[in-house]
């Protein structure tokens, strides 16, 4: 037990932040808002070069192997200068490659992704916004030695610039054997399938995607058939805990930001810093961010560690959502007027970690699947030790 | 980072547990529950003198205090097993760390072996009637004579000082220098003539809290030091540098189980209690407004076991503390009171029942804690001072 960052972690860390500070101004963020991409693919190659995109995928698929925490780590330095770059996305999908993949699907995408020279994201949510496998309406029909899809998925990451995406769908209805869901990788710009930008808070790239009879071969299947839902469980665990980690990131510059604004702000005859009002904000946005990270990390080290971790997950999401929220808006307040000005860099951040915690998950999502495991599993809790399971 | 424990540490905690359920007994309860001796009667000092002798008590003390020169994660481990009975075996809140950090060789050597074994126990003399939150304006006064000092004065709220053999108070010594500058803490057995003890009888006193309430106290007191003669030796660290002392000692006292547990033992015990009880066929587990709001709780509550996870790593690092024993104190004491005023609402009039009451829900434990929860926001640092200090030294502003 020591859950401050090692040694190496630090490192990392620091490195990240280093390179991420020099390369990625608020100009750029502000640009990429614009841009049709979304990101700088020079950027992109860097990063891959620096070894960030295989940093947990598997040494033999070109990666470092490393834990999800050190991902973690680089994903909140991402957060922390909003880098417009598609790591999160790329990351979850070529995760759950790694993880459940075919060998053959491994060979093909990981070291891809790797090289920088593959854009992957994943589609799991639909109209009904619940990431749960009764809103999984989107159809997958058994054609000859394939499927055919039909249907919507919404709020999909950067698919305009992904090669690939893994896409959750309906084979079979839910039977007492499993979800009937199964995980597909699509050709997210291929035939079939029709791409609507939606405008976001954040103004990143999301899209809604329509399936219009797109077909997908037999080795486009991660897993089995109808048994896809414990790996879309995983995928959105660990893609939840890691937007967890871009959050507490930029939340933290967010408030850092408003800590500096309130030494120098003179009102009054004195820094705003140095009214009461003003210092427990302040004191309440750190106590806020920093049990985000701390929830945060936990739910990765678990992961890590191979220990069930969804409660954990839920527990860092739902938190953040809360109070990430809570502690950007602060900052606005303590930056008064000029903060709610286009010209002011501020709202750059205010808009992503707000849209962000809509995401993956909202606090009420997110509480009841920790109530139902502290409630409907019998036995008695401690807090600090594993929960009961079902038997 | 290491979220877990290490497999010795678990079976370290194995063996604590095993000796809690040998050793522990309805009749130690009872005792503790009676009030008198402020619990600790000879049931209780019989089994702080057994958790002594196993070497459980102070394990990241020096050894030749007695303690075990151990880590400070597993003397955690046995406050945090102890204190889920509402037993606190010496360790974090006692006084102990400034006297290891500032005190002479004679006085390490005199308190800190009797405080692992129970022998030793100290009271808090730091609040008087006009100082409180701001405890740099306190007027109690020592003044040299000689070899010795006489102090003159009043202390509020000094909590053990109706069972302690000492207290650990500070005096001003110098009533001409910078308020803060002035200040120096002596080391006082209670049995020195001058010395009056006042009971102050709290709101939980009527009736007295049932066994296993971790928040708040039925007693605490007020103390008059009338030419009350001590021995300079009685000092401890310089002369008029007892702030900076006691400042030190507080933050250090702040670390450790006690705080996290007495605010994270309701949550648990609501959880457990709404999953195998119901009012009348309905329970209180079914209601979604119920089930968001334990959720919420819960992870709040593992906030408040991560910041001590936090301090502790800082501790066995051997890092400063910079904001982070201020930011427990305000965490754990609000969301302590989060969670009781959130269990008045999921029990209804069920949560104003107190002990001996018909009806009520174990044994009025919810309705006692509601009275005792904030209080822990108050004493040792007020949440708005914790709050300053976190503003002021942890993140540079400006004083006001
Ligand atoms: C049950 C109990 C046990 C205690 N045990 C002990 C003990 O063993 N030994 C001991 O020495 N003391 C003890 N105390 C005393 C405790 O530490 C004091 O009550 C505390 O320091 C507050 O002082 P006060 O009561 O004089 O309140 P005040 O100082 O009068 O404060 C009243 C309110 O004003 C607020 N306030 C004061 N100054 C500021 C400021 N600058 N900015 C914002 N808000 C401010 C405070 O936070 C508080 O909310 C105990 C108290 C209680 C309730």
């Amino acid at each position: 037990m020591d859950i401050l960052p090692s040694e190496e972690e630090q490192m990392l860390k620091n490195g990240a932040r280093e390179f991420l500070e020099a390369e990625i101004s608020t100009a750029m963020v502000r640009e990429m808002e614009l841009d049709g991409l979304g990101y700088p693919p020079a950027l992109w190659k860097q990063m891959a070069d620096l070894g960030w995109l295989g940093l947990a995928l598997p040494e033999a698929y070109g990666g470092q192997e490393l834990p999800l925490t050190y991902l973690g780590l680089v994903l909140e330095e991402v957060g922390r200068v909003m880098a417009p770059v598609p790591l999160h996305s790329t990351s979850v999908a070529a995760l759950t490659i790694a993880s459940d993949g075919t060998e053959q699907q491994k060979q093909d995408m990981l070291p891809a992704v790797c090289s920088g020279d593959m854009i992957l994201t994943w589609a799991v949510y639909e109209r009904d916004p619940r990431l749960i496998p009764e809103a999984m309406k989107l159809q997958a029909t058994a054609d000859g030695d394939g499927w055919v899809l039909n249907g919507t998925k919404m709020f999909v990451d950067n698919s305009v610039v992904a090669q690939r995406c893994l896409v959750a769908t309906r084979t079979s209805p839910k039977s007492d054997a499993n979800e009937g869901i199964s995980l597909f990788i699509v050709d997210p710009n291929g035939t079939g399938v029709s791409q609507t930008a939606l405008v976001t808070l954040a103004k990143d790239k999301q899209s809604r995607l329509d399936f219009k009879d797109a077909r997908i071969e037999r080795a486009a299947l991660i897993g089995e058939v109808d048994q896809g839902w414990p790996i879309v469980e995983r995928m959105l665990d660990r893609a939840t805990a890691l937007l967890c980690c871009q959050m507490v990131g930029a939340t933290r510059k967010d408030a850092e930001m408003a800590i500096e604004y309130a030494k120098n702000r003179v009102a009054f005859g004195r820094p705003i810093g140095s009214f009461q009002s003003v210092q427990h904000l302040l004191a309440d946005m750190i106590l806020h961010v920093d049990g985000g990270m701390m929830l945060t990390y936990e739910a990765l080290w678990k992961m890590d560690q191979g220990l069930p971790a969804s409660v954990e997950v839920s527990q860092a999401k739902s938190f953040c959502n809360e109070k990430c929220e809570s502690v950007v808006r602060h900052s606005q307040v303590v930056h008064g007027g000029i903060g709610f000005m286009m010209e002011f860099d501020l709202h750059l951040w205010f808009r992503r970690v707000t849209a962000w915690t809509m995401r993956l998950g909202t606090t009420y999502d997110h509480r009841a699947r920790i109530a139902a495991a502290l409630l409907d599993v019998p036995g008695k809790v401690r807090l600090g030790m594993p929960l009961p399971t079902a038997v | 980072m290491d979220f877990g424990y290490t497999a010795e540490q678990e079976t370290f905690r194995q063996d604590v547990r095993a000796f809690i359920a040998e050793n522990v007994n309805q009749s130690l309860l009872d005792e503790m529950e009676s009030g008198e001796e402020g619990g600790r009667g000879p049931e209780y000092r019989a089994l702080v003198k057994k958790v002594a002798d196993l070497g459980w008590i102070g394990i990241s003390w020096p050894k030749e205090y007695g303690g075990q020169s151990g880590s400070r994660l597993d003397q955690y481990i046995v406050e945090e097993e102890f204190m889920r009975l509402g037993i606190g075996v010496g360790g974090a809140g006692s006084g102990a760390p400034a006297i290891l950090a500032a005190g002479t060789e004679e006085q390490k050597e005199q308190f800190i072996p009797g405080m692992i074994r129970g022998e030793v126990i100290f009271a808090l003399g730091f609040t008087e009637p006009q100082a409180g939150a701001d405890l740099a304006g306190l007027q109690c006064r020592a003044v040299r004579d000689g070899d010795d000092f006489v102090i003159n004065g009043q202390k509020m709220y000094t909590s053990a000082a109706h069972y302690a053999t000492h207290i650990y108070m500070m005096c001003r010594t110098d009533p001409d220098a910078p308020r803060h500058r002035g200040i120096s803490i002596f080391l006082i057995p209670m049995d020195t003539p001058g010395i009056t003890v006042r009971p102050l009888w709290t709101i939980q006193s009527d009736p007295p809290a049932p066994p296993g309430t971790t928040y708040g106290m039925a007693r605490t007191n007020e103390t008059f030091f009338e030419n009350v003669r001590v021995p300079a030796s009685c000092m401890l660290g310089e002369e008029n540098t007892g702030w900076y002392v006691g400042a030190m000692g507080l933050n250090l006292d702040r670390v450790g189980a006690s705080r996290y547990l007495i605010s994270v033992r309701r949550d648990e015990d609501i959880v457990n209690w709404v999953k195998e009880n119901d009012f009348g066929g309905h329970s209180p587990a079914e209601d979604p407004a119920v089930r968001d709001k334990l959720a919420e709780l819960w992870t709040e509550a593992q906030v408040c076991r991560l910041m001590t996870m936090r301090s502790m790593s800082l501790v066995e690092r051997g890092g400063t503390f910079t904001y982070e024993g201020s930011a427990e104190k305000v965490w754990a004491p609000e969301h302590g009171v989060h969670t009781t005023e959130a269990i008045s609402q999921m029990l209804g009039p069920y949560a104003q029942l107190l002990n001996g009451s018909e009806e009520a829900v174990e044994d009025g434990l919810f309705a006692h804690n509601l009275m005792g929860s904030f209080q822990s926001g108050i004493n040792h640092g007020s949440v708005q001072i914790m709050r300053d200090q976190m503003a002021r030294r942890g993140l540079g502003m400006p004083r006001g």
